[in-house]
Formats: structure tokens, C-alpha cells, sequence
């Protein structure tokens, strides 16, 4: 297939599209699983069309029964002080559960570490960095607003519409700055499966330094260790200095030669923030009747307990991503040219993802994620 | 190509996993009912609500509210509240959606709304009349939250009268989750359609009136 095609672009124009369906029919295969869960409540009629059954209707389902059982616990526990442990536990769950339901947090998270070639260990570090940042975000706005303040529900979810605003316009943004850095590599991608000798040859020398602080610190990339990709290291360092110096913004986002070295959580911190800026309308709702009831303390902790819930499953869905991505590393290493250039085009789709999600997020697209206010 | 086809299936489960569908879960609960309003001439007129809210959501409505005895609220202290939900109400539509006979009906804004509290819970009343009175065959309205914050259920008992119809009308209520209402797979175009993002589709209540 590739052998018929002779410019580079449109092979990598191939490579995105061969993406895109691959994408849309393990998709559709997947709805088609979902549709045929076990798990799926049990329907005295069966309907021709699934409804909300299957697992997502089962997730739903459970959260929001461990959600409504939260006031009631809360209640039991002013006068019963054991309660607090049912609410610790229910919080606990609930955060599980909530997170294994879609969502966009888990999205970004999971884009970023395979547009960046993360590690499943830094994976994991930064879902459970982000999840405690949305526990202490939640705490912080009504611990001031409700609690210091005594401001009403309509200032409160004024405030949340705000956060919520910045944090999409914080994931555009770095998925922007992704879409940047990864567009270039795969360019350099494209062009180096062309031999052209006059290209080839000046990065090359640029490459050397890098090379031994890339393999030094980062074995996991050892998986891709052919020329071409070290080729496109060096132009993905290139293109982050270009960037570095104008955007303060969006400055701190990691390269993937970067990530290995000390210093490597000043970028993670980027996408903690992008993430974990955002509260959960849960864990705040909770918050303020916590707080009605004059237990405030027992919202806090139900808050960190459904932050640790929540990261356990992010955690769980970053190694899965990172790990789909090592195997795919893996089997495109044997391969010549196309092999890495399939990889670059991968990292620079997972880059777009996060960008799209943050234009979608921030214009409505996505409605499902919009704080209600009235 | 297999190969390929392989591990791009591989990841793009992954992905799909973590990024398909972007679906929400409620926040707010809301037991409903709602009268269907007639005139003497036999044609509806309006919708009037009574959405009685969870009590986690109701507690956090009234925080910081003032109000003469603690824990209590009146009518009039809930009355700027009340204000506000209604003209909230009007960027979702009311979360009421009617077709006469096929075609969409619109609403005018709210009128004689109030706020009560009580068991700790808060209960919204407003009257929704219609743009434009209408004497369809077929009425059907939907209540429901199209991003799904909201998970709305009718009522138990009473969930839904008609106040002045003809002799001869037949109401039928369709349930969230049973099948018959309007449902829509779950699949990416439900969700990242911006208009057509009716995830919440799924758990609209469907209340058809059928006059002769």
C-alpha cells in the first residue's frame, strides 16, 4: 500500500485516515460490547434500541446510587458518629465509580501521556496529583465562598462557570501547544521517510547531545530506538524553544526529552492544572450540604476520599493508554520508516484529541460537561 | 496492514476508553409533575411544573440564604431564588419540550413561580404558557436535561393531569428507561454533535395526550 504512494503526505494523510476508521470501528465495536454487558440492568421489555444499559448505564447507575446515599449519611452521621465511616466509604466508591465514567479529565490525561510518550509510572503520578488539585480546588471554593463568606448557591456556581471556563480555555490552550510540537515532529516524520539526503543530514549532529540524556534517563523509549526517531527528537526540542520564550501560558509543557530529566513536574504541572483545575459539581454540592449540616470536616474528607476513588480509576485508564502505546511502539520498531512515522502520527492524533476536546469543552460541544446554574 | 490494523486497534480501544464518550451523570435530582392547562374551547394553554428537588442540591440552593427562623424558609425569603431559577430555567429551555402534532411549540417565560421548602427539600412551581395556544390531535411533551445535570422523574402517584380537557382525551406517560421513550443509541454522534448532544435524550419523560 505505502509502496504506491509517493508523496509523503499523502501517506501520512493515509496514516490519519486508516486512524480515524480504525478509531470509529473499534468504537462502534465497543458500543456494541458495552450494549451487551451483563452488568446491564436487567429490562422487563426489551427494547429494540439499547438505552442506557450496558456498562456506562451501569456506571451510571451506581454512581449516582452511592451519590444519593451520601446526604443521608451525612445526616445519620450529626447524630452518629460511625456514619462518618459509611460516608467515607460511599465517597470512596463513588470516586471510582465517577471517574470510570467519561469523562474529559480522564481524556486529556490519557492524550497527553501518549502524545508525550509518558511513562506509566508519571501516569499515574499525575492522575493522582490532578485528582488531590480537584479535591483542594472543590474545598478551597466553598471553604471561602460558603463557608467565610456565607455567599449563596448563585455566586458559588457563578464562580464554578468561571473555573470551569479557564480550565477548557487552559486544555485548548495546551492542546494547542501539543498539536505544535507533535505537528512538527510529524512533519519531520513525514519528510524522513523520503531520503533526502541535504535533510537528513544537519539534524543528525544536532541530535547527539540529546541522544545520551534520552537514553540515559528514559529506557522506555529505548522501544523506538531507530534513527528516525531520534532525528524527530531533535526537531521536537527544536520546536519547543520557539515556543518556550512567547507563551508564558503555555510555556511549562513537556517534551518528551525533557520529561526523563530533573525538573521533569514543572511540565507535568501543566496538565495537573489543566485537569485538576476544575472541580467536580459533585464534590461541591456535597461540600455545601456537608457544611449546612455543620459538618464540614466530614465533607473534606469525604472530598479527598472521592479525589483517591477518582485517581485510582484515571491511574488505571493511563496505564492502559501508555500501555496500548508501548505495543504499538513495540510492533511499529520492526518496521522501517513507516513504523515511526505511524508513531509520530499517533502522538500528533493524540495531540489533536486534547486540542479538539478543549475547542469542544469551551464552545458547548461537548453540553454534557456544562455547569448548571439556577 | 494487519499488523498495523492491529495495534491501532489496540489503542484506539484505549482511546475510546478514556476519551468516547464524554457523557455526564447527574447532579441535580428532580421529582416532577405537571398539569397540562386547557381552555374552555378545548386547547392547551400551558404547562404548569412543580419540580421538587434532592435534598443534597436543595441545601446547597438555599446556602447563604437569610431567613427569620433557622432551618425554615419562607415563601417570600425563597422569593429572589425562585426569580432567578426561572430566569436560569430559560438558557435550557424549561427542560420542557413540546410538539403538537408534529410541530414544536414554544414557550413564553415563566409566570406565577414560587419557591417552597419543605422537609429540607425546595419545590419550583411556575406556569409555562404557550407562545401560541394550540388544539393539536396529538400533544406530546418531554421533560428532561439534554446534558443530563439533571435526572428528571415524574412522580409516583399523579404525575401528570390535564386541568380542563375534553371528554375523550387519553393521556399516556412514557417513563425514562422503559423502552418506549425516544431512545437514542449511545454513540459519539449523541455526544459531540453540539446541537445534537441529547445524551440526556435518554431519560426524557414523555407525556403524549391524544384528543379525538
Amino acid at each position: 500500500m505505502i509502496g504506491r504512494l509517493q508523496s509523503p503526505l499523502a501517506r501520512g494523510l493515509l496514516a490519519c485516515a486508516a486512524l480515524v476508521a480504525v478509531l470509529a470501528v473499534a468504537d462502534a465495536a465497543l458500543h456494541d460490547l458495552f450494549a451487551q454487558n451483563p452488568f446491564g440492568a436487567p429490562k422487563a421489555t426489551q427494547a429494540p434500541e439499547p438505552e442506557a444499559s450496558g456498562l456506562i448505564g451501569w456506571l451510571l447507575a451506581k454512581q449516582s446510587e452511592f451519590y444519593r446515599q451520601m446526604s443521608s449519611t451525612i445526616r445519620a452521621a450529626k447524630s452518629d458518629g460511625s456514619a462518618v465511616w459509611t460516608l467515607l466509604f460511599i465517597s470512596f466508591a463513588y470516586g471510582i465509580f465517577h471517574a470510570a465514567g467519561p469523562g474529559h479529565g480522564k481524556a486529556v490525561i490519557a492524550s497527553y501521556l501518549v502524545a508525550n510518550r509518558e511513562t506509566a509510572r508519571r501516569g499515574i503520578a499525575l492522575s493522582f496529583a490532578s485528582a488531590l488539585m480537584q479535591s483542594l480546588v472543590a474545598i478551597l471554593i466553598v471553604g471561602i465562598s460558603a463557608w467565610v463568606l456565607n455567599a449563596t448557591a448563585k455566586t458559588m456556581c457563578k464562580a464554578e462557570g468561571v473555573i470551569e471556563i479557564a480550565s477548557y480555555a487552559l486544555i485548548a490552550l495546551f492542546g494547542l501547544r501539543l498539536v505544535w510540537v507533535k505537528g512538527r515532529t510529524f512533519i519531520r516524520a513525514l519528510q524522513a521517510t523520503q531520503p533526502v539526503p541535504a535533510m537528513a543530514g544537519v539534524p543528525h549532529d544536532h541530535d547527539h547531545g540529546h541522544h545520551h540524556h534520552h537514553d540515559a534517563h528514559d529506557h522506555h523509549h529505548h522501544d523506538h530506538g531507530r534513527a528516525h526517531d531520534h532525528h524527530a527528537h531533535a526537531h521536537d526540542h527544536h520546536g519547543h524553544d520557539h515556543v518556550h520564550d512567547e507563551h508564558c501560558g503555555h510555556s511549562h509543557g513537556p517534551t518528551p526529552s525533557e520529561l526523563a530529566g530533573p525538573g521533569g513536574w514543572r511540565r507535568g504541572f501543566a496538565a495537573i492544572l489543566t485537569v485538576g483545575i476544575r472541580p467536580c459539581s459533585g464534590a461541591i454540592l456535597v461540600l455545601v450540604f456537608a457544611l449546612a449540616q455543620g459538618l464540614f470536616w466530614a465533607g473534606i474528607a469525604a472530598t479527598f476520599l472521592m479525589g483517591l476513588g477518582t485517581a485510582i480509576t484515571v491511574a488505571a485508564i493511563a496505564v492502559v493508554a501508555v500501555s496500548a502505546k508501548d505495543i504499538a511502539a513495540r510492533l511499529s520498531a520492526g518496521r522501517d520508516g513507516g513504523g515511526a512515522l505511524f508513531m509520530r502520527g499517533i502522538e500528533f492524533g493524540a495531540a489533536a484529541l486534547v486540542l479538539l476536546f478543549g475547542v469542544g469543552l469551551l464552545f458547548g460541544y461537548i453540553a454534557a460537561e456544562r455547569t448548571t446554574c439556577f | 496492514m494487519s499488523m498495523r490494523a492491529l495495534f491501532g486497534l489496540l489503542l484506539a480501544a484505549a482511546m475510546t476508553l478514556v476519551a468516547g464518550a464524554a457523557s455526564a451523570h447527574p447532579h441535580v435530582w428532580i421529582t416532577a409533575t405537571s398539569e397540562l392547562l386547557y381552555a374552555a374551547d378545548g386547547s392547551i394553554t400551558g404547562v404548569r411544573h412543580a419540580w421538587t428537588f434532592d435534598d443534597m442540591f436543595s441545601a446547597y440552593a438555599v446556602q447563604g440564604l437569610e431567613s427569620k427562623t433557622k432551618g425554615t424558609y419562607t415563601r417570600e425569603e425563597l422569593g429572589p431564588l425562585a426569580q432567578t431559577n426561572v430566569e436560569s430555567l430559560k438558557e435550557y429551555a424549561y427542560f420542557t419540550f413540546a410538539r403538537a402534532d408534529g410541530k414544536k411549540e414554544r414557550f413564553q417565560e415563566p409566570v406565577d413561580y414560587f419557591l417552597d421548602y419543605k422537609d429540607t427539600v425546595l419545590t419550583l412551581h411556575f406556569t409555562l404558557p404557550l407562545k401560541n395556544p394550540v388544539k393539536p390531535k396529538q400533544l406530546v411533551l418531554e421533560v428532561f436535561d439534554r446534558s443530563y445535570f439533571i435526572d428528571f422523574q415524574m412522580a409516583k402517584d399523579n404525575p401528570v393531569k390535564l386541568v380542563g380537557a375534553p371528554a375523550g382525551c387519553q393521556m399516556k406517560l412514557d417513563r425514562p428507561g422503559d423502552g418506549s421513550a425516544t431512545a437514542q443509541k449511545l454513540n459519539e454522534q449523541t455526544f459531540l454533535n453540539g446541537e445534537n448532544s441529547n445524551f440526556g435524550m435518554m431519560f426524557a419523560n414523555k407525556i403524549t395526550v391524544d384528543c379525538p
